[in-house]
């Protein structure tokens, strides 16, 4: 798309933006794989349509605020990068664009209130499992609440478990083949912290040894999907000096949202002095699915002991490791190597559950319609275990599944493994 | 995807801001009045995303308007005309001839949310508002045993509305016709905003709306004759070291007896820009590769005609592959759907052509055109639908830095190849705004004369999507 985007006065972001536009042909192809362009129906709120409106803001040529609602509607979910023939980097867009926008945005004091404490809680574990217990005490209140305290409330699972803070150091079980980093992840730790037991129990079980490195913290997706660039990138620096890609085979994430956000690294940091450094980092950088996908097709995944009984399993695809990270073979291979298991495929597959990072919290209304429609499709394939490889997800498909009253446990695809090794599936 | 929309207030989550340089016109709100504010548009970011397709820019609207029935149509074509503001119909916006994007500010009607689709198996046919996705039709008809068989490569976004409006063509109307010829009936909104059903007799007013680019009336609904789909599918993929053979090829099958349902071309870099998309492992290397499916309901004949096809492509120096699987003959046919959108790897912009040439006559027209674009500075491109000689060349090129003018004559060139062996301009994209300017090459005056006449009866006060198929009078070639 012709554009005067004026990249010498934006800088590094400036170019990533510009050359996102740059690549776009307005073909529309991106419309049918837009969440909010199939509850909406209109451009404004298509892939496509949001291009142009950043681009005229950028040219000066529309105010911000105008923009503004649309461009917030946005999922960041990156389906119209799957759809997108002629390679558009619109993720890369809408993060930049909201690391350069949000310092000119006017939010009330509420508003900002709330996002200031989305970001301060999420990345702190600890805090974080405090707020989460006294959601627990709120949620028979919930009705009662307006509706933006209701749906961080709404999305808590059933019951919130102690801290389990992991091992700096895993040993390889058996003959060491491989030595990998591990990011732990947030709010993960505070409310699923059997995701990170199951990843070190399987991954030292195929001998793998596992260092979680010190001085590792959030890796800054919410903070930089959400604009707060600043913050995203002191999380980012923290990060690259935390981990040495040298030491180690792969640096792994078990978060779809946390892997892409590592991945990004490059992007954020392009046209400064760390960027060789990130590009570095990202090369390094592979989801637990990745991973262990590729040990399987290497024929050295230890194999798990048979399900007890024929199990079907629904996995859903989290929108941050198939549209951003191209991560959909691996798991379902994963899942179904597995003795007795069979792996269902989803109705509309491709459309966001409405998790979304903080989309829930930003733009209840909207989630609420895609969570109830993800969960419908889900439910539709009659699953006896339903996995995924995503925090975000597993909160906001077990609260809609629990909505519709079925009671068919959601996993992640690491802790259907995990059972499996044990025995327990 | 499902292309029910939900009634959700489009404010929810966020206020609608009071629109700064937005347009407190007395259309809109004259518009508002009538149909309330979920219906229309007028914030300028609202607006400024209804002033292009998928080729070309237009200006931008002085009101949207998103019917939900032919009665919100009705009432905005008679507010429009009553301010004396062009009407422009607008569906996905996918087109490639400029046909949505208006040429002067005035109101877009865009049919996204008119969506019912009703399928009558016991009579093989679809009833369908203009807004339904495409692909919804075959989808919807599928469990009973049913096809829609026209499938432009944009067929996952397109409108029935749009489709009618350029008739539409896609690889299947080789064998199976185009667009038109699956519409038993249509209704459309005159200009004046008087609702009107048409059949295919009788003056075949619904031949006559078919193609006519939103300019003589608005599609609201039309009635789909629908086909059993054929039992068996075969694909195979054939790379030739040179264009001019590809295009020997195909009329040598066709000569020999074949009649495949899909025919499709695309040159060395339509090629390598999907491959950069997809990575299925197409011949980077050839310079010209050509997919072909046949089908029907008895295997021996779909596998002999796929056979005289090989055998042709082998005659003419071409290497074969057939597709072992479904998957694999669906990937390739995701690949070839994909090219058009893929140049924007290569180039920002792009002038894309249409033109359908003698089936006799292709081997000749894409050499000329090949070397027309080795001459000059850009990158020219060729691919599409080889089967019924309709072929899209397209020349891509960065306005910032390549002179716009050198485009457009190397545009007019091409399309005079064309006319020069007996073809036409238009196979399915339409003229809209893009080839506008060639129509007095391809159309003798008279001719033109009558068309203004059709476009005059139907059309009285012109407001119709002005600037759009015909030349201004007066303009002789």
């Amino acid at each position: 798309m012709n554009n005067d985007i004026p990249v010498q006065t934006l800088g590094g972001q400036g170019e990533v933006m510009a050359h996102a536009v740059d690549a776009c042909v307005h073909c529309g192809f991106c419309l049918p794989a837009c969440p909010t362009y199939a509850l909406l129906g209109d451009e404004m709120d298509s892939p496509r349509g949001r291009i142009v409106l950043m681009k005229e803001v950028l040219e000066g040529g529309l105010p911000l605020l105008d923009a503004a609602p649309h461009l917030d509607r946005c999922l960041g979910c990156q389906a119209c990068v799957t759809a997108c023939p002629s390679g558009v980097p619109y993720g890369e867009l809408i993060t930049a664009f909201r690391g350069w926008s949000e310092p000119q945005r006017q939010r009330s004091p509420l508003d900002r209130a709330k996002r200031a404490a989305i970001l301060k809680i999420l990345p702190a574990p600890k805090v974080f499992s405090v707020a989460a217990r006294l959601g627990q005490f709120a949620k028979p209140l919930a009705p009662a609440l307006p509706a933006a305290l209701r749906s961080p409330l709404d999305l808590l699972p059933e019951s919130v478990p102690a801290m389990q803070p992991s091992a700096a150091f895993t040993p390889a079980r058996g003959v060491r083949r491989g030595r990998v980093a591990f990011l732990v992840g947030c709010a993960q730790q505070a409310l699923t912290p059997n995701f990170n037991a199951a990843t070190l129990r399987v991954l030292s079980r195929n001998g793998i040894e596992v260092v979680i490195p010190d001085g590792q913290g959030c890796c800054g997706a919410a903070a930089l999907h959400t604009g707060a660039r600043d913050e995203a990138l002191k999380l980012v620096r923290a990060n690259l000096n935390a981990f040495n890609p040298d030491d180690f085979d792969a640096i792994l994430s078990n978060a779809a949202g946390c892997g892409a956000g590592l991945k990004e690294y490059p992007m954020v940091l392009h046209g400064e002095p760390d960027e060789a450094r990130a590009q570095a980092f990202a090369a390094k950088v592979m989801d637990i699915s990745e991973y262990l996908g590729g040990l399987l097709a290497d024929g050295t995944l230890e194999p798990t002991l048979p399900a007890s009984r024929p199990l079907k399993v629904a996995y859903h695809d989290a929108c941050h490791l198939a549209h951003a990270q191209g991560v959909r073979a691996q798991p379902r291979d994963l899942l179904r190597a597995i003795p007795g298991v069979t792996v269902l495929e989803i109705p509309e597959g491709d459309l966001c559950c409405g998790s979304a990072g903080t989309y829930n919290l930003e733009q209840p209304e909207l989630a609420t319609q895609l969570g109830a429609r993800k969960a419908k499709n889900i439910l539709s394939t009659q699953p006896d275990l339903i996995a995924s490889g995503n925090i975000g997800c597993h909160t906001q498909i077990q609260s809609h599944v629990r909505r519709q009253g079925d009671r068919a446990p959601v996993m992640h695809t690491i802790e259907i493994l995990d059972l499996a090794y044990r025995g327990e599936l | 995807m499902s292309t029910e929309k939900l009634a959700l207030t489009t404010n929810s989550g966020a206020r609608k801001p009071a629109s700064a340089g937005g347009a407190h016109n007395s259309l809109a709100a004259e518009l508002t009045r009538l149909l309330g504010p979920r219906k229309v548009l007028s914030n300028l970011s609202e607006r400024l995303n209804y002033r292009y397709d998928a080729i070309q820019f237009g200006a931008t609207p002085l009101a949207v308007v998103l019917p939900e029935s032919t009665g919100d149509v009705v009432a905005a074509v008679r507010a429009a005309r009553a301010a004396g503001v062009p009407i422009v119909g607008r569906g996905a916006a996918s087109g490639l001839s400029g046909g949505a994007a208006p040429t002067e500010p005035g109101l877009v009607i865009s049919f996204t949310r008119m969506t019912r689709l009703t399928i009558h198996p016991e009579r093989r046919e679809a009833q369908a508002q203009a807004g339904v996705i495409t692909l919804a039709v075959s989808d919807a008809a599928r469990p009973h045993g049913l096809i829609y068989p026209p499938d432009p490569a944009s067929f996952r976004t397109s409108t029935i509305g749009g489709n009618l409006a350029e008739n539409a063509g896609g690889p299947m109307c080789f064998k199976y016709g185009v667009t038109g010829d699956y519409v038993r009936a249509l209704s459309f909104v005159d200009a004046d905003g008087e609702e009107h059903h048409v059949t295919r007799d009788a003056f075949d007013l619904a031949g006559l709306l078919i193609g006519s680019e939103g300019t003589l009336g608005l599609i609201t609904e039309a009635t789909l004759r629908l086909i059993p789909p054929a039992t068996h599918t075969r694909t195979l993929m054939a790379h030739f070291p040179e264009v001019g053979a590809c295009a020997e090829a195909v009329s040598a099958a066709i000569a020999a007896g074949a009649v495949p349902s899909k025919l499709e071309f695309m040159d060395r870099a339509c090629t390598n820009a999907v491959e950069d998309y997809l990575n299925l492992g197409l011949p980077r290397d050839a310079e010209a590769v050509l997919l072909v499916d046949t089908d029907g309901d008895d295997l021996n004949t779909v596998q002999d005609e796929l056979q005289l096809v090989a055998d042709a492509c082998e005659r003419a120096g071409g290497t074969v592959r057939r597709a072992a699987t479904d998957a694999e003959g669906a990937a390739l046919w995701r690949a070839r759907r994909s090219v058009s959108p893929a140049l924007g790897r290569i180039r920002p912009q792009r002038m894309n052509e249409d033109i359908v040439v003698p089936r006799s006559a292709l081997p000749d027209v894409v050499r000329e055109i090949r070397a027309l674009g080795d001459a000059s500075p850009f990158r020219l491109v060729q691919f599409g639908h080889i089967g019924d000689g309709n072929l899209h060349p397209n020349i891509l090129f960065d306005p910032r830095r390549e002179d716009t003018h050198a485009v457009h004559d190397l545009a007019h060139q091409i399309a005079l190849v064309a006319i020069r062996h007996g073809g036409v301009l238009s196979g399915e994209h339409g003229i809209g705004s893009m080839k506008r300017d060639f129509m007095t090459d391809a159309v003798d005056p008279g001719t033109l004369k009558a068309l203004w006449n059709v476009k005059r009866a139907l059309d009285p006060h012109l407001a119709l999507n002005p600037g759009k198929i015909l030349p201004a009078e007066g303009v002789n070639g």
